[in-house]
């Protein structure tokens, strides 16, 4: 990773000589032109090096090489970095530097920290320790950058009552911002539900089938239902140790509604294909989902109980209960009941002056 | 003392109660003594109770009786008592034993079984005369200690043999097992039995000194515990099987069972003597739990799988029955000191089904084995086809499907049963799934946790005690992106959790002083504790429910007294009069539904306490 730095001290002294000696300075401000061109048809945010500086043959010699380089460095153009004790540089826009001409140099100090923060901004009270500029000072010009669309503040995921400020034109990262889930520091809790709306669908439909009540419209053959059921009586009868000699009561399977069914060979959704199906679908407008924030959104909804592991990253949905029931405590009013842990033998609240009791039976309790 | 033996004062008061429900007044205020006084002398009972001498001595031999208290070996001078506060709770589920039983073994073995249960222990030929009084009881006292009714019905057992058969057959699978004289043995009482047993046989009756030694008597201990347990499931061998050949013989000819019957007393004479009417039986506490957890598991499937694959469940689960006497080891082997000389977990064989047995059986019960999968898989087994929405082109009659066909369709089920992250089977061969009891039990547990804080505090209460479950100790931070929710939230459910003692909070410091913005707030999760939270808290609806059933008794006393009178008994109609009527149906109405949650949160209890022995954590 390159570090930015001030220039390297012997080169940009060299570079001053070197510009102290030009024959021809408008020559020269129109070849420096020539080389940020140059540079600037390289991929944006290339490293250049010395080497590669030279090698776009736009200097003649060294010296001009460095002269050029000094004069675009000046112009803000270039922003000197150093990488393994090797100089190197970065190109700025144009519109950026110059703004950045036009800044105080307490500013533009400023600027620099900011600038070498990356994508984790920093801290205004770190700023100040750094740059031992008094508070108000230190306010007055992250205001005014901000003012200047060169900086932003943005509240940090991390520690929320922090402001952190990093370059007008970065991302903010994870570690500031949050991911795709989150919104001004805190969870998007109504995206979340969208976005779990849709993946749970996706799942639903990979792993389950949805069998109406129809599906095995048979007319079962009389005749031989009729040797099976006795069948079933003879063999049942005599031999107590066989067992279910009673059929417990059970409601009709096929109540007319329809029911989920899980596939029997189904390709089961990974977190990858999940993660690349929701970006496919665009519905987090210019947000994109990553792998590991797809299977955060997933472990959620396993939690919550829509989906289960299959293993560790396939997933398929929770067919949901035929029909809900609790344990038989929390049925009774003792599980729900406010002042269960005051409730005792004696004293205002017991079994007989309970009223939720009453409620719940119908009766009347005592009065307390 | 023994983990499910604890008690705590809800627990004992709740015991107490069911006593008093069911034997009376007096063996609960004797065990009520017990309770407050620990355990204690007959004669020290005088004292610290109002009571006398006959009448402490009537509640103990009820309480004996029915195998409520402890006591200590006869071979000692003095006999201690001491209350058995588990088979006090498992007065609770007589109804259940009988319902049980009748779905396994039909009507007559369940009447058996009532008898047995009303009876405590009781021998062979006590029961036999209960049930066909010989001719020197005289004709009047028929039968009215027992309340047994010999008249010739159907469901009530008509010839000795067939009594015999029953009781045969119950003890072959478990549910009725010998009375011993260690089943008094408290388990401190039976702790001290064991290891002079042991300490006799192998060290010469003085203790050992080197840890090695003490290992192994630890060992010894256990191994004694679990050899007198097993003698008590142990069939009598002396004539039983053939008695057992001629009652299928008698079966067989129904003509044959006809003079028998006719000849019954005859057939009961010569029987009299044999040396097993001395045997001593009675029901086994231990199998009802097994029972119950067959009607959970098959309940739970029902509910989270589909109905028909809960009935392939409950064909395997009745199968294996047989074979389990009780659902966990409570004696089994201290765990050895280093990790490396644990013992590798082994599959238990005796918990194998093969999909071959569990087709026919299905066949025999007429079950729809098509409902329930994916219908395409069901067309390529039945070779039909089906259309996009899953309907059958064909539709296929299940009892027309050859035996390999049927065969694949139980396999789907299996594969459903396998697949839930319940675990309800496992795979073990080709054609052969395992049941892992015990790695389910803790599952069971934790969804029974989960299901209370659903409905007490909604999905995220749920969430929560998942999400510490899986990940361990988290910060609050690390909670919130684990539930993606934002502190507000979070903290809420944390604070309520906390308070009822599920979720336990913990606050580390990051600098030398106590500051609340300064430190780490930790939270976490612990399952054995959450567990024991929640047992409590059923015990004591429990209590609460019997409780408001005497309440609710107490304010409809005279209607109930009037009702209950034997002329009015049997003809309410003709003697209440309307508003009565309605009265005394509306408060039988409360009070049967106050039973009915008593008995669905005894569910709760077997899962939380009968399935598994205490989780150790580090």
């Amino acid at each position: 990773m390159a570090s930015a730095s001030t220039a390297p001290p012997e080169l940009a002294s060299k570079a001053e000589e070197g510009a102290a000696v030009a024959p021809a300075a408008e020559d020269m401000g129109s070849r420096a032109d020539m080389l940020y061109e140059e540079c600037a048809k390289r991929p944006e945010g290339t490293t250049f090096f010395q080497r590669d500086l030279t090698g776009m043959q736009i200097a003649r010699d060294l010296n001009e090489l460095l002269n050029l380089v000094g004069d675009l460095s000046n112009r803000h153009l270039l922003k000197p970095l150093q990488f393994e004790g090797e100089p190197c540089w970065k190109l700025r826009p144009k519109d950026i530097a110059d703004k950045l001409r036009r800044l105080v140099p307490d500013e533009r100090l400023l600027y620099q920290h900011i600038d070498n923060a990356h994508t984790e901004g920093v801290w205004s009270k770190a700023l100040r320790a750094k740059t031992n500029l008094a508070q108000p000072t230190v306010t007055k010009y992250l205001k005014s950058l901000e003012s200047k669309d060169l900086i932003q503040a943005v509240m940090s995921v991390k520690t929320p009552n922090r402001k952190m400020y990093l370059l007008k034109h970065l991302k903010p990262s994870e570690d500031v911002a949050g991911g795709p889930w989150q919104n001004e520091g805190d969870f998007d809790s109504a995206l979340i539900e969208v976005a779990a709306k849709v993946v749970a669908n996706k799942v639903e439909h990979d792993t389950c089938i949805r069998v109406s009540a129809g599906w095995n419209n048979y007319t079962s053959s009389d005749r031989q239902a009729v040797i099976a059921h006795k069948k079933a009586q003879t063999k049942s009868m005599p031999d107590i140790e066989d067992a279910l000699p009673v059929q417990p009561y059970h409601p009709p399977t096929d109540s007319g509604a329809s029911r989920l069914v899980h596939r029997s060979n189904p390709g089961y959704p990974t977190t990858i294909t999940l993660a690349k199906y929701l970006n496919e679908t665009g519905l987090l407008r210019g947000k994109t989902v990553r792998e590991s924030d797809m299977e955060q959104l997933l472990e959620m909804l396993v939690l919550e109980g829509t989906l289960e592991n299959v293993s560790a990253s396939t997933f398929r949905t929770v067919i949901p209960p035929i029909n809900q029931k609790f344990n038989g405590f929390v049925d009774a009013p003792c599980g729900n009941c406010p002042v269960f842990d005051l409730c005792s033998d004696e004293g205002p609240i017991t079994a007989r002056t309970c009223a939720y009791f009453a409620e719940w039976l119908e009766t009347t309790s005592e009065e307390p | 003392m023994s983990y499910t033996q604890r008690a705590t004062p809800v627990f004992a008061q709740l015991c107490t109660f069911l006593v008093q429900d069911i034997h009376g007044d007096l063996p609960a205020r004797v065990l009520n003594v017990l309770e407050r006084r620990g355990r204690q002398r007959s004669s020290e009972l005088k004292q610290s109770s109002y009571l006398n001498r006959i009448q402490i001595g009537h509640g103990l031999v009820v309480l004996a009786q029915q195998h409520l208290v402890f006591h200590s070996p006869s071979t000692e001078p003095t006999t201690f008592y001491e209350p058995d506060w588990c088979q006090c709770y498992d007065l609770v589920r007589v109804g259940k034993i009988a319902a049980f039983v009748e779905e396994r073994f039909g009507q007559k073995a369940s009447n058996v079984i009532s008898n047995l249960l009303t009876l405590g222990h009781t021998s062979l030929a006590d029961l036999l005369d209960a049930y066909f009084p010989s001719s020197q009881q005289g004709d009047g006292l028929t039968n009215t200690s027992t309340g047994v009714a010999a008249s010739g019905d159907k469901d009530t057992v008509t010839s000795a043999d067939e009594l015999y058969d029953i009781v045969h057959t119950l003890m072959e699978h478990g549910w009725v097992i010998q009375a011993s004289e260690a089943q008094y043995l408290s388990p401190e009482d039976l702790y001290n039995f064991a290891q002079q047993q042991a300490l006799q046989e192998h060290f010469g009756g003085s203790f050992p000194t080197g840890t090695k030694d003490k290992d192994k008597l630890s060992q010894l201990v256990m191994a004694n515990k679990r050899r007198i347990r097993d003698a008590w499931l142990e069939l009598p061998n002396s004539s039983s099987s053939s008695r057992k050949r001629k009652a299928n013989a008698a079966d067989c000819d129904p003509c044959a069972r006809q003079r028998l019957n006719d000849g019954q007393y005859a057939s009961i004479k010569n029987c009299r003597h044999s040396p097993e009417d001395d045997l001593v039986i009675r029901v086994n506490p231990e199998k009802t739990a097994v029972a119950m957890r067959t009607h959970h598991l098959v309940g739970l499937v029902e509910q989270l799988i589909g109905s028909t694959t809960a009935r392939l469940y409950e064909i395997i689960l009745r199968s294996l029955e047989k074979n389990i006497p009780r659902c966990f080891e409570d004696y089994s082997d201290p765990a050895p000191a280093n990790m490396e000389d644990q013992p590798q977990w082994e599959p238990n064989l005796d918990h194998i089904v093969n999909t071959r047995d569990i087709a026919q059986q299905a066949k025999i019960h007429g079950l729809d084995i098509c409902n329930g999968l994916d219908p395409h898989a069901v067309a390529r087994i039945a070779k039909t086809t089906s259309n996009g929405k899953g309907v059958l082109a064909q539709p296929v009659d299940h009892t027309t499907l050859s035996f390999h066909q049927r065969e694949e369709l139980v396999e789907g089920h299996m594969q459903l049963l396998v697949d839930h992250p319940l675990h309800f089977t496992t795979w073990h061969a080709r054609g052969q799934y395992r049941v892992d009891f015990d790695l389910m039990a803790k599952h069971l547990i934790q969804h029974e946790i989960e299901d209370t804080l659903l409905a007490k505090h909604g999905v995220n209460g749920r969430k929560l005690v998942r999400a510490l479950l899986r990940k361990g100790k988290l910060e609050e931070r690390s909670v919130c992106n684990t539930l993606m929710a934002s502190a507000a939230t979070v903290r809420k459910v944390v604070n309520d959790l906390a308070l009822q003692g599920y979720v336990e909070t913990q606050e580390v410091p990051k600098v030398d002083r106590r500051e609340a913005k300064l430190s780490n707030h930790l939270v976490w999760y612990d399952i054995q504790r959450a567990r024991e939270r929640l047992l409590h808290d059923t015990y004591k609806a429990q209590l609460r429910i019997l409780q408001r059933i005497n309440f609710e008794q107490e304010k409809a006393k005279e209607l109930l007294n009037k009702a209950n009178r034997t002329d009015v008994a049997g003809n309410e109609s003709k003697y209440l009069k309307q508003s009565e009527l309605q009265d005394l149906k509306k408060c039988q109405e409360v009070v049967e539904k106050l039973y009915l949650q008593l008995q669905r949160q005894d569910d709760l209890v077997a899962v939380l306490r009968d399935y598994c022995g205490p989780f150790l954590t580090a």
